[in-house]
């Protein structure tokens, strides 16, 4: 190509992605600016017309002293950390034992896949009603098992470890999508090379199948650990963050913040903040599967 | 020689009587055509009534109503978003008696009369402590400030008991919150029935609060020491609040729900409907549903009494009402539309119509109508009539939301057994005082407990 073909090319190129930065910018980073604006003023509301007073970065120091914001953090990494392994190693075994059979595999991923259909609200509708202290399915089957009811939703110990049971539930199906993508995509004269080669089953998943396979279970890892830290909607309909603290997440604290007590100055700084903290995270993990993938 | 009326003259006449009597409350709906608008409310018990009273708005008057029905915290999100926007997209907004508040302060509301200087809130309408009037200098609830807005509900907690359990044990309708434990504690057989189920839960925005605060008021605490007088002093943590919380706690452990703390309103009436509980504070807005032989198991079991008092103190039911306004940034003919509907709903006729479809009536005539009392399924009636000379406000400060979401953490906490009473009143105390403070009130503190 000609030095004038590059340039007109390099021009092309640039006006092609100029609708889609406009897009990003309006939709991304304006209210990305918007906010961080906002956290650096108390904002109240006087005949009608909100009036910004200038705080500086006074929202940003009461961050560190706000024990529900901490309470966040803690049960949100909990949450992301356990719920989504669990995903994972789930996800994987269901979607190596579907990519093993030979009949019936479309049977079995429609099934397996349902869950994620279902949407959010209904999900919380019914496994409210589910895990109901005194008329739930589950105190009732563990009734006929013997057992005193137990209050899964209403109790600090039971609370966080319910919801996280409803999120793998409702998010193993996704894990298993992608890893039986990944399964499915393996090429096969290596695994018929490690069988010839008298490899039992466990052996070929251990040496075989796990590294192959390694990519794609930290791409789903990452991909959900990212998503399952935005979690609310399962938090919102099964406890309200209750009981106690026990249940606060991040986002829960972040809405409860801008939208019951209408803190908006505090609320963008609480947002600014972990939007910070969570941008990091992807960054740091994404350089840290870039060297494990170079390594490999 | 006196002349009479000639016939132009007679002709005006008659055309002003008409428009006399066009202009009487409840003739005026349904003789203007209006514009369409639209309600923002809340999808809580007493719903169902509030949709029965449009329809037959629309049916009379032939005008047009939307509503925008939300769970409670979507509709105030939906409110704030639209009094907030230049143009705003609600003309109607049913806000509830703990945010209604930061519509008032924030000079959202048009006062009633500046869209019609003849409008009269009915003497009959209830004006639960005068808080549908607000003096903007004074920032107060004086009744010779503007009307802002117009009642839809008197939501106030009543003492919803098993009447049969009650006959068949000989007991006594309960007037202290002792009585209410000893009646509780007799009743009491877990799992099969709990003595008394509690609203201990942390709610989005209020519930253990709400539920405790009667047992608060009664035993002489408070969260403010004089509020109407303007001093915020934080009282919360006094030994009156103390004794009050203890005991709200007590009475949970020796004839509540075991897991009391995990009890939103939603529980407290599958509890009560299904004949698990044989005591609840509930809004009376449930009561429709209880008496529903679809839906409930203990249809004409239940019975309502006035929320009993400690020994020394009055009853203090509180008020979870609803009111109506009419947000300033909308269109003229859209707040007269809206006008035009509170003015046929503050009607006898009216009332008697969402009372029939389900809803407590907010006008004194028929909440006292002693013929409307008899019908057993109003026997609720008498109590609530006798509630209303009792009934207080939580607070008249917007920054009661902040406030109500610290109460409903620690309140919590102390029910779950996470905090002593102690601790977690005097965190409330610390916070609310921060709240306070920072919003530039005239606060202070007591000493800690």
């Amino acid at each position: 190509m000609t030095a004038q073909g590059i340039q007109i090319d390099r021009k092309w190129r640039a006006i092609a992605l100029t609708p889609a930065a406009v897009i990003f910018v309006a939709m991304s980073l304006l209210p990305v600016l918007n906010l961080m604006a906002m956290s650096v003023h108390e904002i109240k509301w006087v005949a009608s017309h909100s009036v910004w007073s200038y705080v500086g970065f006074t929202h940003y120091r009461r961050l560190a002293e706000d024990e529900l914001l901490q309470a966040g953090i803690g049960n949100t990494a909990i949450f992301a950390v356990v719920g989504v392994t669990i995903q994972v190693v789930l996800g994987f075994f269901l979607a190596w034992a579907v990519s093993r059979i030979r009949s019936g595999r479309t049977l079995y991923r429609t099934i397996f896949i349902l869950p994620i259909l279902v949407p959010g609200i209904l999900i919380g509708a019914v496994w409210k009603l589910m895990l109901n202290f005194d008329f739930g399915l589950v105190n009732g089957a563990i009734g006929l098992l013997g057992l005193h009811p137990v209050d899964w939703l209403g109790t600090r110990a039971w609370a966080l470890p319910s919801v996280i049971l409803v999120d793998i539930w409702h998010w193993t199906p996704f894990c298993f999508l992608l890893l039986l993508a990944g399964f499915e995509s393996l090429p096969q004269d290596v695994q018929e090379a490690a069988r010839i080669d008298g490899a039992d089953t466990w052996t070929e998943l251990r040496y075989v199948l796990i590294p192959m396979m390694m990519p794609v279970i930290v791409v789903t890892f990452l991909f959900r650990f990212v998503t399952s830290l935005k979690v609310f909607d399962e938090i919102y309909l099964l406890t309200g963050g209750g009981p106690g603290s026990a249940t606060e997440v991040l986002s829960y604290t972040i809405y409860r913040t801008f939208f019951t007590q209408d803190r908006m100055g505090y609320g963008s700084a609480m947002s600014i903040a972990v939007l910070f903290g969570i941008s990091l995270l992807i960054v740091g993990s994404l350089a840290a599967s870039r060297r494990y993938g170079a390594r490999a | 020689m006196s002349q009479g009326p000639n016939r132009r003259e007679m002709l005006v006449g008659a055309g002003a009587a008409v428009s006399a009597l066009a202009w009487t409350p409840g003739a005026r709906a349904q003789a203007a055509r209006r514009a369409p608008f639209t309600i923002v409310i809340n999808n809580s018990p007493w719903f169902d009534g509030f949709r029965g009273a449009v329809e037959a708005y629309e049916k009379e008057s032939g005008n047009k109503v939307n509503l925008d029905v939300n769970p409670f915290g979507g509709s105030l999100e939906k409110q704030r978003a639209s009094v907030r926007a230049r143009d705003g997209q609600f003309d109607l907004l049913i806000m509830n008696g703990l945010y209604y508040q930061e519509m008032y302060h924030g000079g959202f509301l048009t006062p009633i009369n500046d869209i019609d200087p003849a409008f009269r809130l009915d003497p009959q309408m209830i004006r639960y402590d005068n808080t549908v009037y607000w003096n903007a200098a004074a920032k107060s609830h004086d009744p010779s400030g503007k009307l802002m807005s117009v009642p839809v509900n008197g939501n106030i907690p009543l003492l919803l008991y098993r009447a049969d359990l009650y006959e068949e044990h000989k007991l006594k309708v309960p007037e202290t919150w002792d009585q209410l434990l000893e009646n509780a504690k007799k009743l009491h057989n877990p799992p099969r029935i709990y003595g008394i189920v509690q609203r201990g839960a942390r709610g989005a925005p209020n519930d253990v609060s709400y539920d405790w605060w009667p047992y608060l008021y009664s035993h002489g605490g408070s969260l403010f020491r004089d509020e109407p007088k303007g001093d915020y002093t934080i009282t919360i943590n006094s030994p009156q609040a103390k004794e009050a919380l203890d005991f709200y706690i007590r009475m949970a452990k020796e004839a509540g729900h075991p897991q009391t703390g995990g009890l939103a309103q939603a529980q407290i009436i599958q509890n009560l409907a299904t004949g698990r509980a044989a005591h609840a504070m509930l809004v009376i807005a449930a009561w429709s549903q209880l008496d529903d032989p679809t839906k409930s198991a203990v249809v004409g079991k239940l019975n309502a009494a006035r929320v009993p008092g400690s020994a020394n103190g009055k009853p203090a039911p509180v008020l979870g009402h609803w009111l109506a306004g009419i947000p300033k940034n909308v269109p003229r003919p859209r707040q007269e539309a809206a006008l035009a509907f509170l003015n046929w709903f503050q009607t006898r006729d009216a009332q008697l119509k969402y009372m029939a479809a389900g809803a407590p009536p907010v006008r004194q005539d028929v909440l006292s109508d002693a013929g409307l009392m008899r019908e057993p399924k109003n026997r609720w009636m008498g109590a609530m009539a006798q509630s209303s000379e009792f009934v207080k406000l939580m607070w008249s400060v917007p920054e009661g939301a902040q406030i109500g979401d610290v109460l409903e953490l620690r309140l919590n906490q102390a029910v779950i057994g996470e905090l002593t009473t102690t601790r977690a009143l005097n965190a409330i105390a610390e916070e609310s005082h921060t709240i306070m403070e920072r919003a530039g009130y005239r606060t202070g503190k007591i000493a800690a407990l």
